[in-house]
């Protein structure tokens, strides 16, 4: 027993550095792994999770993109539907409305005309009136010079002869 | 001036008639340090880790991941880890506490003669012998556990033919000798290391001893490391299941 008197073993000792140990054991488990260890558990599941969201995130926002892009390409499409069928009725219109003025146009005229004839009637009308009472005045003049038959008839004559030319 | 070295450690006083060596006062320190440490890490703790946590974890978190790679699963790893773990960063901080210079100075005058108030606390065999015979329990408490009772002895003394019984002792010689080969390679590697420290710093107190002190703390990490991985080494190789014995188990 020479080897262990002189490693200086004594069971007293043992017994304190093996509590000791217990003790560090149990308090470093109980305070520093399992609490570490569930930290780094948590962390993990956290960027896990964080990760997967932030895949799903991506995915919805191509998938969003896609959408917006369908929805913009649709939608230019129907623009241009639109605009195509208000170009083809404001053709249609103007055909419509040119054809209605030329119509219009030519009712109007056509009317012109008539009123156009009717007012020369008119005129040369008033003008034989106008005319026949000049003569009648120009014969009165003449009658009131008191001449005879045949001058008379002589100038009836001359007049017409020159109302002839 | 004479060097005085002992294998045993030094008695520094007593506490109604149990001794407080040099040794194991350091023991009580340094886990003292290490639960005030442990303490003040998990009051502290975020979820978005400082610089200091971040150290910490990385080292819980490999040093988990090595235990784990070593033994296999995470159920086995789960258990083992706290004894692995504690004995590598006990051993690691005893080994590496005693190159905080000037702690040679410090002497007490005893009738005895002169006892140093620091010493390396594995260059104290109890403190080791402690350490080894909680791996070797452990190990055939474990292997009792996975073995069965009946399975555990028939390792070691087994009838069945002459060849097996002297396998059988053989194994009996072998986990003797692995108390002896664990607990006297990291007593003596620290024991030599602290004794060449102190002879160098007798002989050339200049410089010289710079070498043997980087040599020093070399022996203090890689020992710290090669004892918990020996013992979980030893551990994980109980809690094995032979391949003859699964098949024997499936046989019945």
């Amino acid at each position: 027993m020479e080897l262990i008197e002189s490693l200086g073993l004594n069971y007293k000792i043992l017994i304190a550095q093996l509590i000791n140990f217990a003790v560090l054991v149990f308090i470093l488990y109980k305070f520093g792994y399992k609490p570490i260890l569930r930290f780094l558990d948590d962390r993990r599941k956290k960027i896990e999770e964080g990760v997967i969201n932030a895949e799903k995130a991506q995915a919805k926002l191509e998938e969003l993109s896609e959408k917006e892009k369908k929805i913009i390409k649709d939608a230019k499409k129907e623009a241009l539907a639109i605009v195509e069928n208000a170009k083809n009725q404001a053709e249609e219109k103007r055909k419509e409305l040119i054809a209605k003025a030329k119509q219009d146009i030519s009712v109007i005229i056509n009317e012109e005309k008539t009123k156009i004839k009717q007012e020369k009637a008119e005129l040369v009308n008033e003008v034989k009136k106008d005319v026949s009472k000049l003569i009648v005045i120009a014969l009165e003049k003449i009658i009131d010079k008191k001449v005879d038959k045949s001058e008379d008839k002589k100038i009836i004559e001359e007049i017409v002869t020159n109302l002839k030319k | 001036m004479k060097l005085n070295i002992s294998l045993a450690p030094e008695t520094i006083f007593e506490i109604a008639g149990f001794p407080i060596t040099n040794t194991l006062l350091w023991t009580f320190v340094i886990s003292l340090f290490l639960i005030i440490f442990t303490l003040i890490l998990n009051k502290r703790k975020k979820l978005i880790p400082g610089k200091i946590q971040s150290v910490f974890e990385l080292l819980i978190e490999k040093g988990y991941d090595f235990v784990k790679s070593i033994i296999g699963t995470e159920e086995k790893a789960r258990k083992i880890f706290p004894l692995v773990m504690t004995m590598f960063i006990f051993t690691l901080v005893a080994n590496l506490v005693i190159y905080i210079p000037g702690q040679a100075a410090v002497n007490l005058h005893k009738s005895e003669g002169i006892v140093p108030v620091f010493r390396a606390v594995m260059s104290d065999y109890g403190m080791v012998f402690v350490m080894t015979m909680i791996t070797i329990i452990t190990m055939h408490v474990v292997a009792i556990i996975v073995h069965g009772p009946f399975g555990y002895l028939k390792k070691f003394i087994n009838f069945s033919s002459p060849l097996n019984f002297i396998l059988g002792l053989m194994d009996i010689i072998s986990e003797i000798a692995k108390i002896i080969s664990l607990s006297f390679r990291l007593f003596g590697n620290i024991f030599a290391s602290e004794v060449l420290g102190a002879v160098m710093l007798f002989l050339a107190p200049f410089f010289i001893p710079l070498p043997f002190i980087f040599l020093g703390i070399l022996t203090a990490v890689v020992q710290a490391f090669v004892f918990s991985v020996l013992t979980l080494v030893f551990i994980s190789l109980a809690a094995e299941i032979d391949r003859d014995e699964v098949v024997e188990q499936h046989s019945i």
